[in-house]
This record gives structure tokens, C-alpha cells and sequence, in this order.
């Protein structure tokens, strides 16, 4: 077998237009991971920068109010995957922005899709658009006449008589096509290595290597199909449309298809229904701006209680600190619940679109590939309740200032210096750990690796019966 | 020449006419043979249709859900307006557990004033979503808002769908059709070749261009029948071809100098190409090259030029801007505010030394919203730099060029959303053009005058 694979190898080299073709597109498979890592550079310093901007607004508070500054808040950025120039995959249509501040959670806004007109319908140019795109079509021109062209040229019957077994030409075939998928994976791989060298964590070595496992199953499949239906028929010509058409199916066709009939199976509510539920759960709590609310006086009767005291005044606290966090702590159940639950139709919605990987590799390879680069919308999701949570925190420690800070009720003209606001911690965000992005991706991997071995069954049980002539 | 010379050469001219035209039908008819002889062909093109057909309904839906979704949202302007009515007509001042409004004054009076404003969606969204998806189509607006609210996100939607789009016709058209052309016309020619039976085809048909021609435009052919009958099937699950705005013309002219567009490269790939495999190779390549390649670098150099906006200014001026404008002086604001409307200088406040500060207060929403609008332009300019980068590379960069022109011709173009959030801007500034007088000039508003704030706030665009 292996005298086959260098046999094939050999055949790249000597034919001038796959070597011009290769060249070319190492070239550009080079430059497409350099200029993805440079764009990600200017994104991510835009980001530092502006986080930097809105931490050195709100460190040079002199004296305000910590519930006006609850209300003044301010602002967080979605970072950047740790992947992200390997694959950009849906952040060009999320929000980059979030609003942080007391009494809502905002949802994250200002896409970049929707800062320019339509362009690309497949994002910028990013090595996943060359890897999941076209290394699958340079494969099936490799490959579509690897064993046809054997037959009609009856070489394949002088290599059975010379004892080569049937089985291992189809392999070596099969092999030689993959490695040269697979040298082009390196090439990627090496390069954005080579580009991260002063950055690289463990982490990130991780992430890239399933990444790439992902794509090298897929590229297996792709090579095995390839020749399995070279081998099935007797003309390449028929091998090589029936194979473009499979592709087309795959990557074009069927992902729409499927990705929108999720969204179908498992609706989403309309912002305004959203917008509605939670008004209606919202107004059923305490309204931490409303002293004649209901609720309110139950707290107050409580907190008075609790003091061992008669009137609002006589309390060493401020009580409408207390109040405001109460006002937070229901509006957190309420958020709980309607933000929980469009996260777990995105979640229904993610499944079906992984178990859809049993007809269509070619989604499991995209849903690993956004996966480990993080650029998903697990990753995506993950953001949003790192920040959620650290609105808490936030506006938690704005009310705690305001009740214990040193003012009592009502005084509303009272002010937190500027060495409190300065002590208010920074968002520092975590990046998803390595085992639960495996965990979620593992029925994609698991998929692609069914495919490999379908494949390969396939392979092993029509070899016998498959014509020679 | 003589006469006889002329009549020999008019009878000889006609009858290749003839012979053209008989050749022509003739490969039509034998074409017409081989295509539905071919399953391969023919599922290919039963698998276009039902995508475009698929697509046409995800487009109708959208159509149907955004209607659904205006008209919900009227009938709750509806209902709020009644409530508010009602304040009037009760002779309440609000809404009960609320003591501090006051609907008799304009603040509270234009503040509970319903007023929504809709990017009502075309019919002929049926036939391409466009970057509709990518904004909100409703919004509604106080003297307070602005065109890039939050609440003006939109709608709630799985990303990784977002980012892979909606199946709709305009994808069908733009990336299946030259597909579905490429798998008609992959083999023209090449077989021959292959087969070594060009020349006997030379000879039988007079010449390889026409009969190859001939074979083009039967696909062709084939393709914009299809295209046309699904284009009327979409036209009417919205009632386009019923409005009279729709651009029906321009759709069908658009589908065709793009089916032209790619049916001119296939044919000059076949004519100068060789064999089938390396007519299907080249015709993927330009097929990839000009659907992902060319797009994608385009969006990566502009993304590199002007790397997305993480919106700083405007937060700047929604926070911190605006934070120093509410610290400056009574005295300061005032003289902004009365540079701003000259018609309050004289107005009863101005001369109120009790009152002046509370309507200071109430009316510096509009000096907010002068802040917030410099920075809009700012934005805006930023935005329309990137469009001009995209626009200019049009000439290398076709398929943008056409799926650029579809959004445009079904208003699901940036430049709708544009004009919707320029609408929105002239809404929040009618507002407060009504509310700074109203409030320096202490009116007192009972139901007909609120009847007047409704129609004049609420007005068509």
C-alpha cells in the first residue's frame, strides 16, 4: 500500500496543473491565515481599547449617587474567540455590545452585519471558509478518477496480476488523497502556530487539535467517498458529478435546509412576546422606584423588624439600597426565566442541528469547527451570562454601597467617592473550559468518526464485488 | 455582381436561414431529448425548484410574521391610546400607582403618547430576505429614544442560523442557479471531446459555435422558465404583482442578466475548454471563486480598513456626554436650550424663577438628543465608508453586485434601514420640537389638545 501512496504522490508532483493548483493555494491558504490573524488583531486591540475607555470613564467618577450609577452603568464587549482567526463563525452577526445596569438585562446589540451592506453570505475570508468549502472539492478533483482511470486504462487489472490486493489499491487511494488534505491541515496549523507562538496556552493547543481532528475525519470521508464511487463506476466523468452533487447536497443544500427547519421545529417567541412576558412577570414583583408599592411595604415591615425600629428614619441604613436590591433580585428570577428559556430552545434547536451530522457530515464538521474556535453560539451564550452574572455583582455592590455606604433613607443627594467606584471589580472574562466544549462538540466528533467508519465498512465490504474492468 | 448573382445569393441566404433555424429546432428538440433522458439533470432541477419553492415560503413566512407582528403591535398602540383617553375622560392623571404623572402636563401628555413606527415589509420580500433580518423593523419612540436603541435589535433568532441565512429564493438565485446551470451544462461539449466527435458534430451542424450555442440556450432556457414560474408562484403568496410599489419588473430583468451573467462564463468555459472533467473543474472553480472567494476578501479588506464599530462614540454620548451636559449649570442649559428654540426666550417659565429649573429638566432631553445625533453622523459615516469600499469592488466582484440590487429592489437593502432609522430620527425630533414649547409656555392639556399631540406625532412620515 504504501508503494501506492508514493506512487500517487508522485503523480501530484508530475502533473503540472494539481502542482500550479496546489502552489496557488497553499499561497492562499497562507496569507488567508495571516490576514485572518491580522484582522483579529485590529478587532481584538479595538476591544481592548475600548474596554479600556468605558473602565477609565467609570474609575474617573469623582462622586455620584450609587444608584444613579447603577442607572449611568455601563459597558461590556463580546471578545473575541480564542480560535477566531481560524474561524469567525457567528460573530459577524451577534452584538458586540452590551449595556450594563441596574433594573434590566439588556440583550447584546450593534452586529457588525448590520454596520455594512451585504457582501459575503459566508462571512469574511477565514482559513474554515477554504477548509470546509474548497479543500473538499481540490479532494474530489484528486481524487474522482484515482481508480477509474485505473480501470479504463486496465492498469488496475495488471496490478491484481502483479498481487497487489484490490483492497489495498482502494486504500493507498484513498490514503494518498488524505494525506494531501491532511499536509494542508498542517500547513494551517503550522502557520497559526507559528503566529501565535508568544500566546499559545494549553487550552488553545487543545481546542486546535480537535479542530483539526474534526476536519481530518471529514476530509477521510470525503476522500473515501470520492473513491468509493470511482471505484463503483465505470466512467470518472459520472464518479466526479455524482461526488460535486453529494458536495452540493452537503454544503450548500442540506444545511439551509436543516438549520432553518430547526428554527421551525423549535420557535422562538417574537422580541415583542418576550419583551411582553417579562413586563407582565416584571411588574408582579417590587418596583425598587415606586415607595407605594405593596410589596414594598411588606419589606420595609421587615427590615423595620428587623432593626427594632418604628420609621424608615430611625434606621442606621438606607433603606432604599435594600429596596433597590430587592427589586433586583426578583427582576434576576424574572430574567432567569425568559432569557433560560430562549437559551434552552437555542439548545433544542443546537441538538437537532448536531443530530442532523447522521445525514450531512458536513454540519457536525461546522458545528466542531465554530466549536473548538470558539465561535459559536455556545461560546456566544457563555459571554452573555459571564456578563449577566457580573451585572449582578455589579449593581449588587452599588446597592449594598447605597444601603451601607454611610446615608440613611432618602437622602438621594448622598455620594460614593471616587475610591469606591475605583474598588467596583472590572469584567474579566473566563474563556469556556476545554472539557465542556468537548462534552458539547462530542456528538459531532462522534459523528464524524461514524462517518469514518461507515466509510470504511463500506469500503471493506463492496471491495470483493466490485468490477475490475 | 449582376441581378442573376444577387437573386443566387438571396436564395442561398435564405435557404441557411432555414437551415439555421432547422438546425436550431432541431438541437432543441434533441436536447430536449437527451435532458429528460438524463435523472441526473433532472433531479437537479426538480431539487432547484423545490428549493426555490422552499425558499418562496420561508420568504412569504417572514412576510407574514413581520405583518402579524405590526399589526399586534398596533392594536396595542391602540389599546394604550385608549387608556390614555380615558385619564381625560375619567379625569385621572395617570395611571393608578403612579402619583408623580400627570397627564395634563406635555411631558407626561407626549411622554404616554403611543408612538410606533413600523419598516412595513414589502410583498416582494417573498422573493429575497435580504439583511432584513439583521435589524428591527418597530420601534417605539419617545423624546427620549434614538435610532440606535437597544429595543431596536432584531428579532430573536438562532445566530448560527443567522450567520448560514434564511433559505430563501434570493439564495436559490444567487448561489443555486449557477449551480443548477453547471450541473445542465457540465458535459456539453466536453463528451464530444472526450469521445473524440467534435468533428462530425462540425460537419453535421456547420459550425461548433452555434450548435454549442444552441445547446447553451436550451438550458438556459430551461433555467429562466423555471425561474419565471417560480417567481409567479411567489407573487402570490404576498399579493406583489396586487402592489403597486412592487418591483416586478425589475426582478424578472435582474434574474435574467443573471442568469446572462453566468450562462456567458459557462459557455466561454465550455468553448474554450477541454474535456468534461476539466469543464466541470474550471466551471466549480469560477463558480467558487466568485461565490466565496471574491465576497469573502472583499468583506475581510474592509474588515481590515475599517475593523466593525464597537459604537464608543455613541456610547459616549448616551453616557458620559451626556452625564456633563446634566452637570452643567441651570444658567448654562438654559442658554443652550434657548439657542436651541428662540420661540421659548419669551415663553412664561423663561420669566418663572420657581419653575424655570423643573422645566430645564424636562426639557433636556432635546440637548441629549443633539449630542446623540452628531454622533450618529459620525457613525453613519463610518458605515457609509465601508459601503463604498463594497461598492467599488463591484467590478471584480459580480455576485455581491447582483445580491446588492436584489436587496435594493425589494427594500431589504442597508439603505432601507437607513432611511427607516432617518425616519425614526425625524419622529424623536418632531417630539421634542413639540414638547420644549409646550412645556415653556406651561399649557395645560385636556383631551382635544392631546387629540392634537396624537395626530401630529403620529403623523405619516
Amino acid at each position: 500500500m504504501w508503494q501506492i501512496i508514493v506512487n500517487e504522490w508522485q503523480y501530484y508532483f508530475r502533473s503540472r496543473l494539481l502542482f500550479s493548483i496546489s502552489a496557488g493555494f497553499i499561497i492562499v491558504l497562507v496569507l488567508t491565515v495571516i490576514l485572518g490573524q491580522y484582522q483579529s488583531g485590529i478587532q481584538k486591540d479595538k476591544y481592548v481599547n475600548a474596554t479600556d475607555h468605558l473602565r477609565g470613564q467609570w474609575e474617573k467618577i469623582e462622586a455620584m449617587n450609587p444608584h444613579s450609577a447603577a442607572h449611568y452603568g455601563t459597558y461590556l464587549f463580546k471578545p473575541g474567540g480564542l480560535l477566531n482567526s481560524l474561524d469567525d463563525g457567528i460573530n459577524t452577526v451577534t452584538g458586540n455590545v452590551l449595556r450594563v445596569e441596574g433594573h434590566v438585562q439588556n440583550e447584546i446589540v450593534y452586529s457588525e452585519a448590520s454596520q455594512i451592506k451585504s457582501v459575503s453570505r459566508f462571512g469574511r475570508l477565514r482559513s474554515s471558509l477554504l477548509l470546509q468549502y474548497i479543500v473538499p472539492l481540490l479532494l474530489i478533483f484528486l481524487a474522482f478518477a484515482s481508480i477509474s482511470n485505473e480501470k479504463e486504462s486496465g492498469r488496475l487489472r495488471l496490478l491484481l496480476v502483479q498481487g497487489a490486493k484490490l483492497s489495498q489499491i482502494i486504500f493507498g487511494k484513498i490514503l494518498s488523497a488524505w494525506l494531501y488534505g491532511l499536509s494542508l491541515l498542517l500547513l494551517v496549523f503550522a502557520a497559526y502556530l507559528l503566529l501565535n507562538i508568544d500566546s499559545l496556552t494549553s487550552a488553545t493547543l487543545i481546542r486546535s487539535f480537535f479542530f483539526f481532528v474534526a476536519y481530518a475525519l471529514y476530509y477521510f470521508v470525503i476522500c473515501g467517498l470520492t473513491v468509493y464511487l470511482s471505484a463503483r463506476w465505470q466512467n470518472a466523468t459520472l464518479a466526479l458529478t455524482s461526488m460535486l452533487a453529494i458536495w452540493i447536497l452537503w454544503t450548500i443544500f442540506l444545511p439551509a435546509i436543516l438549520i432553518s427547519y430547526s428554527e421551525a421545529a423549535y420557535p422562538l417567541p417574537s422580541r415583542d412576546q418576550f419583551k411582553t412576558a417579562m413586563k407582565e412577570d416584571r411588574a408582579k414583583g417590587i418596583d425598587g422606584h415606586n415607595p407605594l408599592d405593596a410589596r414594598n411595604k411588606e419589606l420595609q415591615e421587615k427590615v423595620l423588624a428587623e432593626y427594632g425600629v418604628d420609621s424608615l428614619s430611625q434606621l442606621p441604613i438606607n433603606y432604599d439600597g435594600l429596596r433597590m436590591q430587592a427589586d433586583e433580585d426578583y427582576g434576576n428570577i424574572v430574567w432567569d426565566k425568559h432569557f433560560g428559556n430562549i437559551r434552552e430552545i437555542l439548545t433544542q434547536q443546537k441538538r437537532m442541528i448536531q443530530l442532523a451530522g447522521i445525514f450531512n457530515p458536513f454540519l457536525s464538521l461546522r458545528n466542531a469547527s465554530m466549536g473548538f474556535a470558539g465561535s459559536d453560539n455556545l461560546h456566544h451564550h457563555d459571554f452573555l451570562l459571564q456578563a449577566e452574572n457580573y451585572r449582578r455583582v455589579f449593581i449588587k455592590t452599588l446597592n449594598d454601597e447605597h444601603a451601607y455606604g454611610g446615608s440613611k433613607t432618602g437622602d438621594w443627594g448622598w455620594k460614593a467617592d471616587n475610591a469606591f467606584f475605583k474598588s467596583v471589580p472590572a469584567y474579566q472574562h473566563k474563556p469556556r473550559d476545554i472539557g465542556a466544549i468537548v462534552q458539547s462538540y462530542a456528538l459531532d466528533l462522534g459523528l464524524l468518526l461514524l462517518w469514518t467508519v461507515v466509510i470504511f465498512a463500506l469500503m471493506l465490504t463492496s471491495t470483493p464485488r466490485m468490477k475490475i474492468i | 455582381m449582376d441581378s442573376g448573382d444577387l437573386c443566387f445569393n438571396a436564395h442561398i441566404n435564405s435557404e441557411n436561414e432555414n437551415n439555421m433555424s432547422a438546425n436550431f429546432i432541431s438541437v432543441f428538440v434533441y436536447e430536449w431529448k437527451h435532458f429528460i433522458r438524463t435523472p441526473f439533470k433532472i433531479i437537479a432541477l426538480l431539487l432547484f425548484v423545490i428549493a426555490g419553492v422552499y425558499g418562496l415560503h420561508n420568504g412569504a413566512a417572514l412576510y407574514n410574521e413581520k405583518v402579524s407582528e405590526i399589526e399586534k403591535l398596533q392594536e396595542k398602540a391602540a389599546n394604550e391610546e385608549e387608556e390614555i383617553s380615558g385619564y381625560f375622560s375619567k379625569g385621572e392623571t395617570g395611571p393608578a400607582g403612579r402619583p408623580w404623572v400627570n397627564v395634563t402636563n406635555p411631558y407626561w401628555a407626549i411622554w404616554y403618547t403611543p408612538v410606533y413606527h413600523f419598516k412595513s415589509p414589502d410583498p416582494s420580500i417573498v422573493y429575497n430576505i435580504g439583511q432584513s433580518e439583521q435589524y428591527g423593523f418597530y420601534k417605539k419612540v419617545t423624546f427620549w429614544s434614538s435610532p440606535f436603541d437597544a429595543d431596536l435589535a432584531e428579532e430573536i433568532a438562532n445566530p448560527e442560523r443567522l450567520q448560514f441565512g434564511r433559505l430563501d429564493f434570493g439564495f436559490v438565485v444567487i448561489y443555486l442557479l449557477p449551480l443548477l446551470l453547471l450541473v445542465l451544462l457540465y458535459n456539453i461539449k466536453g463528451d464530444e471531446e472526450d469521445n473524440g466527435y467534435l468533428p462530425i458534430i462540425e460537419i453535421q451542424s456547420g459550425s461548433i459555435n452555434s450548435w454549442l450555442l444552441t445547446r447553451v440556450a436550451f438550458y438556459a432556457s430551461v433555467a429562466f422558465i423555471s425561474l419565471l414560474l417560480m417567481f409567479l408562484y411567489g407573487g402570490f403568496l404576498t399579493g406583489v404583482f396586487a402592489s403597486e410599489t412592487s418591483p416586478v419588473f425589475g426582478i424578472v430583468l435582474l434574474l435574467l442578466f443573471y442568469l446572462l451573467f453566468w450562462t456567458v462564463i459557462y459557455f466561454l468555459i465550455l468553448k474554450y475548454g477541454g474535456g468534461t472533467a476539466k469543464n466541470t473543474l474550471m466551471m466549480a472553480g469560477v463558480w467558487l471563486l466568485l461565490t466565496f472567494i471574491v465576497p469573502a476578501s472583499v468583506y475581510q479588506f474592509v474588515s481590515i480598513k475599517n475593523p466593525a464599530s464597537l459604537m464608543t462614540d455613541l456610547i459616549d454620548a448616551k453616557g458620559d456626554n451626556r452625564e456633563q451636559l446634566f452637570d452643567q449649570p441651570d444658567d448654562t442649559l438654559r442658554s443652550m436650550l434657548f439657542k436651541r428654540f428662540p420661540e421659548i426666550v419669551d415663553s412664561p417659565l423663561a420669566k418663572d424663577s420657581t419653575r424655570i429649573k423643573r422645566a430645564i429638566n424636562r426639557s433636556v432631553s432635546s440637548l441629549a438628543n443633539e449630542l446623540l445625533k452628531e454622533s450618529i453622523v459620525r457613525l453613519e459615516n463610518e458605515n457609509r465608508e465601508k459601503n463604498t469600499m463594497v461598492s467599488l469592488s463591484y467590478w471584480f466582484n459580480p455576485v455581491s453586485f447582483f445580491q446588492d440590487r436584489f436587496n435594493a429592489l425589494t427594500a431589504t437593502h442597508y439603505q432601507d434601514f437607513l432611511a427607516f432609522r432617518d425616519q425614526l430620527q425625524t419622529l424623536i425630533d418632531k417630539q421634542i420640537g413639540l414638547l420644549v414649547p409646550e412645556i415653556w409656555n406651561d399649557v395645560t392639556v385636556d383631551e382635544n389638545r392631546w387629540s392634537g399631540y396624537r395626530s401630529r406625532l403620529q403623523g405619516e412620515m
